[in-house]
């Protein structure tokens, strides 16, 4: 395989007033694995985007191989060998994975399309890869790592000569993720060039040959990984990413004695979806008064319909929800009144996607600090109450919401969570997207709200906050509780029983 | 993908402005030279017709009158995300009904008690037809605006088979209504005698006004605002997603109905068949104009009232036909011109503009909240 | 008897306007454009074929021009839609407004009437005569409906099959996926409209021919059922003409009812049927899941 290098030359880009990108120089070689690490917003995706004609800059030049990328359009971008990996798949889901592949390069037999031709091809490459795939399975009903490796094929079905990936391990296991960099490992030992966004440093210490770091638009470091690659190299990488030290680790709250009875119990919970696949399998899980407990797995297997029950958005087709004892979901549908009842039962939840499940982006702070507490009365103050607990910057109420950063947009969520009466707390990813400070800010909050006496459960997708801030950690696969890890377990110890591997 | 809807037409700009003007202004001289008229002679004979003459003022808002009622129904049901189409069926089933009930009271009733309840009716008729497509919207699920059209179809097949078989009418139309139903004529004012207009249109402003206060005011205003603009967040917040969908919509219908002051009560005195038609669609038009400011959604009514009584006033020279060919020209250049001027706002180093009042896209794939479905979060 | 059995012809007869349209909207909104407009589409393309065939004194002339009239209507919704950004509802609604008024400010300009056009030859083609056999055959022979049923039958292999089929469906499914794949989303969506649009037209001139004129507002409706019909078969190209053959059997025994008694309460019921249908089985859930997900989404430019 030729090589094919990229470059951005003094690349500007932005949205709206949001400056993402400014006179940025980078270049991807050939026949390496370079990793591009950066805090959120540090412009990362739009880099990549722009290297795949996604987007177009505003000044500079993107060059491929050498020659301006022009028109600057996804067509022109593959036709000239460049391939990227969405971090949100780009699959069509009631498409088999085989028509996902070909799709926009269909080999032609006549009028159409050659699926044998195609399946031949396809089999070939996974061969070639060793990215199994079941080509004839809808992409839909795919698991997380195949549809990965389908993108990946997809990119290489088009004869990419530069594969960029954003963010591929974020939903994958452990060793999954060693499988996935084994596959870019041959890739670059063809000569193409890869190319990886990730948060993930250790990862990018163990795997790839170059790091460059990204911070407010422009390139801050580049870091060439040699041959020796000692420990700190890690530390030296996140100081490079955040401009100055990193927070010191933060400081587990002591385990509480377990009380006579738990706050926040699931006895047997078993959620069935309308074909009667188990979603949630006989989830039973108690929780005393001050404890953290942490969920970890692979995204997808269980977590958010598990979150929906504890909210009432979900009804159990089995087992129970209890706090303190009672069942606040006994007699009443699924759905707001049951969001209700659970509030009223101290159960608080908060969803993964805040800018769907807890903000209305359009309406201001003021509307979004009551919402669900409309005609409680004592509006004013109770906005201010909320706004003022996690100090959201700027606390103007007639600002809407989405005038907020990720950040600012949490502390609000979380500033009326706790606002309300709480027992039990159910979290979601509570710090995604959430820029370091703030996110140390919410991990407080939440040692803080289980040391006030509530039991917290804690679903996140980043291994190194459960173990920070957990008592124990449960990990779920297939919608089923697999074992339970103490928080200093190590991540081996973790992706074997996300992936289910102990059992072979 | 989830931008603001290209209904966002509340905002207006001159450029805008000047773009429908114009283009309307154009394809109107175009008309006029294909029927063999000079423009300004037919601009001035449509002029004379509406806003030249007291009595073309009257007449103006005599057609203003259910626009502006539709109109207003279709904010309503838009504020909280919802697309009511079927102002049309609603709007003709409540004026059948209400002239029914109106044409059976007593000729001794007096208005007090004859008007309210002529209204009552209306409303009740409007907004319960409404209510199927709220109830299956947000019960099961099935998109508001195939259940409006589907609703409004079967108005189409039902009023004649009512009027001639429920009714026992012979001819196409009910009998004469109550004099306590019908509203006064604004006769009183000097000028004005002699036109259509009625108490309706005060009225229509009147309500105009009001629903507007009371949707940024109230609980279920605001509720059903942010349910327009994310339906899941107020529904995870325990906001009643559901029941609140259902209330816009009957609270739509209703509002749609009322048009039948227009019409039956202060116009003809009974209903006859494809009376009032056309306002429901076109009522889409004047909310898309004038969603952002009860003095925008009037105006916009006055605009569509002053096209139709236009066309009526040129109609010797040019056909009527062409005052609707403007219309729909108006909407579709109104809400076209919306994104060029968006683009425009959100040029690089200009603040993105908010759009405080837009609900998200929607989409045929609408999902029963309430519903117990685990199946919908796979 | 003869009208119970005249009832196969005629059911045939009936069924191509809605079939056309319905397998228009199928390609509409396959491609994720939401097409209310298809009243529009079938009246502009009736006038203008009845227009054309005046004016030359030809049919096959008359044919184009309305298949013409509906591939402009049906571009132009797409472009109002996915260039413009006009909602897709909207720009449905007003197109049809548009169309009811564009013809018949047609017809007065034209023809100087306010209800009708001149009468037209039809093709006539195939044996004279009342019986059963000869109205078969005169239907079966009709170059537009030969020309429907082809388009109709070819639909859903290529839909299913081809290039141009697969791309359509990706849109449809999932916009930001395909254009991801360097697919040109608007384009693609333009050229469904534009084939979506030119199989519509056929069941306006369709409509026009078989009537020998044209008449204000003739459509009357069947885009709205035809709407129906794509609902009910879950956006699928086979089912939804086989469903219109369903609306059109029933439309021909409400004709015969009437002859039969002329029974008014008989006939409102039949002519409920396909909305009641649509709602009910909307309703219990069966065609939702079928819907494309992509439909009514757009993309947004880099």
């Amino acid at each position: 395989m030729d090589g094919l290098l990229l470059e951005l030359v003094k690349v500007s880009r932005s949205f709206g007033a949001t400056r993402a990108l400014h006179e940025l120089d980078l270049r991807l070689s050939p026949g390496r694995i370079t990793a591009i690490v950066g805090e959120n917003g540090a412009g990362k995706s739009t880099a990549l985007r722009l290297c795949a004609g996604e987007l177009a800059p505003d000044a500079g030049e993107v060059r491929v191989g050498g020659r301006a990328l022009h028109p600057a359009r996804p067509e022109e971008a593959i036709r000239r060998g460049v391939g990227l990996v969405h971090q949100h798949f780009m699959l069509v889901d009631g498409f088999t994975a085989l028509e996902n592949l070909v799709l926009g390069a269909e080999p032609m037999r006549g009028l159409r399309i050659d699926f044998a031709a195609a399946r031949r091809e396809a089999c070939a490459l996974a061969e070639r890869t060793g990215l199994e795939v079941d080509f004839e399975r809808r992409a839909g009903e795919l698991t997380v790592g195949e549809r990965q490796r389908l993108e990946i094929l997809k990119v290489l079905y088009r004869r990419a000569r530069a594969v960029l990936l954003d963010e591929p391990s974020a939903v994958l296991a452990p060793s999954e993720v060693g499988e996935l960099y084994a596959a870019l490992r041959r890739l670059a030992d063809d000569g193409a060039t890869v190319a990886v966004v990730t948060h993930r440093l250790d990862e990018v210490v163990r795997f790839c040959d170059e790091a460059l770091v990204m911070r407010r638009g422009e390139l801050a470091a580049r870091t060439p990984l040699g041959a020796e690659r000692p420990p700190e190299l890690v530390a030296e990488l996140t100081r490079a990413i955040m401009g100055r030290e990193p927070p010191a680790p933060l400081g587990r709250p002591a385990a509480p004695d377990p009380g006579p009875e738990p706050v926040l119990e699931l006895g047997g919970v078993e959620l069935r979806d309308a074909a009667g696949r188990r979603l949630l399998d006989g989830i039973s899980l108690a929780l005393s008064a001050g404890e953290i407990v942490g969920v970890a797995g692979v995204d997808g297997n269980g977590q958010r319909e598990l979150v929906r029950v504890c909210a009432g958005l979900e009804r159990a087709t089995a087992g129970t929800v209890r706090v303190g004892g009672r069942d606040p979901f006994a007699g009443v549908h699924p759905g707001p009144a049951a969001v209700r009842a659970a509030r009223r039962a101290g159960l608080v939840v908060v969803h993964e996607d805040r800018q769907r499940e807890e903000l209305v982006l359009a309406a201001s702070l003021g509307d979004n600090a009551l919402l669900g507490d409309l005609g409680a009365g004592h509006d004013a103050e109770r906005v201010a109450r909320r706004l003022a607990r996690f100090a959201v910057e700027p606390a103007t109420p007639r600002l809407p919401a989405q005038a907020l950063s990720g950040g600012n947009q949490q502390k609000l969520v979380l500033g009326r969570a706790r606002d309300r009466q709480v027992r039990a707390l159910v979290v979601s990813q509570p710090t995604r997207g959430v820029d370091v400070g703030t996110a140390r800010r919410i991990q407080t909050a939440l040692a803080e709200a289980a040391a006030a006496g509530a039991a917290v459960l804690c679903v996140s997708a980043d291994l190194s906050e459960l173990a920070a801030l957990c008592h124990r950690i449960v990990v779920v696969r297939r919608g089923r509780i697999v074992c339970e890890l103490p928080p200093d377990a190590s991540e081996d110890a973790f992706g074997r029983a996300m992936l289910g591997v102990e059992a072979a | 993908m989830s931008g603001p809807s290209a209904a966002d037409g509340g905002r207006v700009t001159y450029w805008r402005v000047l773009f429908v003007v114009s283009a309307t202004l154009l394809v109107l001289a175009l008309l006029c030279f294909a029927f063999g008229q000079a423009p300004h002679a037919v601009l001035a004979r449509a002029f004379a017709g509406t806003w030249g003459t007291p009595y073309g003022i009257g007449q103006v808002m005599f057609k203003a009158t259910p626009l502006l009622f539709c109109g207003l129904a279709f904010h309503v049901a838009f504020r909280a995300g919802l697309f009511n189409i079927g102002a049309e069926g609603q709007l003709a089933l409540a004026s059948l009904a209400a002239a029914w009930v109106a044409s059976k009271l007593p000729a001794s009733v007096p208005a007090v008690v004859a008007l309210p309840a002529t209204l009552a009716v209306a409303m009740l008729v409007g907004g319960g037809y409404a209510a199927i497509a709220g109830v299956l919207r947000a019960r099961f699920g099935v998109h508001e605006i195939i259940a409006g059209i589907m609703l409004n179809r079967s108005a189409d097949v039902l009023l004649p088979w009512v009027l001639a078989a429920g009714l026992g009418a012979d001819s196409m139309r009910s009998a004469d209504i109550a004099q306590g139903a019908r509203l006064p004529r604004l006769d009183f004012i000097p000028g004005l005698h002699g036109s259509a207009a009625s108490l309706a249109f005060p009225l229509a402003v009147l309500c105009t006004f009001g629903l507007y206060l009371w949707l940024d005011r109230s609980r279920a205003g605001r509720e059903m605002r942010w349910i327009g603009q994310g339906p899941d967040a107020c529904l995870a917040q325990g906001v009643e997603v559901p029941r609140r969908r259902i209330e816009a919509m009957c609270l739509s219908g209703a509002v749609a109905a009322l048009g039948v002051t227009g019409t039956v009560l202060g116009y003809k005195g009974y209903y006859e068949l494809g009376l009032g038609s056309g306002a429901g669609f076109s009522g889409i038009a004047v909310a898309m104009l004038g969603r952002a400011h009860p003095v925008a959604l009037v105006s916009a009514a006055l605009l569509f009232g002053t096209l139709a009584q236009a066309g009526l006033a040129v109609n010797a020279s040019v056909p009527k036909e062409a005052m609707a060919v403007l219309e729909a020209l108006v909407i579709l250049l109104v809400a076209g011109s919306a994104h060029g001027d968006r683009a425009r706002r959100a040029r690089p180093g200009r603040a993105k503009p908010p759009a405080p009042d837009a609900p998200a896209e929607p989409s045929l794939d609408a999902p029963a909240e309430g519903a117990p479905s685990p199946g919908s979060t796979a | 008897m003869s009208s119970w059995l005249s009832m196969l012809p005629e059911t045939l007869r009936i069924s191509v306007p809605y079939a056309c349209a319905a397998v228009a909207g199928v390609w509409a909104e396959r491609s994720g454009v939401i097409h209310i407009g298809l009243e529009a589409v079938l009246l502009t393309s009736s006038f203008s074929s009845v227009a054309a065939a005046v004016a030359s004194g030809s049919l096959l002339v008359g044919m184009l021009a309305g298949v013409l009239a509906g591939v402009v209507v049906s571009v132009g919704h797409a472009l109002l839609v996915e260039r413009a950004r006009v909602d897709a509802v909207v720009s449905g609604v007003a197109l049809n407004l548009l169309a009811y008024a564009a013809t018949r400010l047609a017809l007065r300009g034209l023809y100087d009437s306010a209800s009708n056009s001149p009468s037209i030859a039809g093709f006539d083609l195939g044996p004279k005569g009342g019986d059963v056999g000869a109205m078969l055959a005169r239907v079966l022979l009709d170059p537009v409906t030969l020309g429907a049923a082809l388009v109709i039958a070819a639909s859903p292999w290529l839909l299913a099959r081809t290039r141009l089929g697969l791309r359509l469906r990706a849109c449809g499914e999932s916009p930001e996926a395909a254009r991801s794949l360097g697919i040109d989303v608007v384009r693609t969506r333009v050229l469904a409209l534009a084939i979506s649009g030119a199989i519509g037209a056929l069941g306006g001139v369709h409509l026009a021919f078989d009537q020998h004129r044209f008449e204000s507002g003739m459509s009357a409706g069947r885009g709205f059922i035809a709407l129906a019909a794509v609902v009910l078969s879950g956006w699928r190209a086979g089912r939804a003409a086989l469903a219109c053959l369903v609306f059109g059997a029933l439309e021909a025994l409400q004709i015969a009812l009437q002859d039969v008694s002329g029974t008014s309460k008989a006939t409102t019921l039949v002519q409920l049927l396909p909305y009641v249908a649509t709602l009910v089985v909307l309703a219990l859930g069966i065609g939702r899941a079928a819907a494309p997900r992509g439909l009514g989404q757009r993309v947004d430019d880099g």
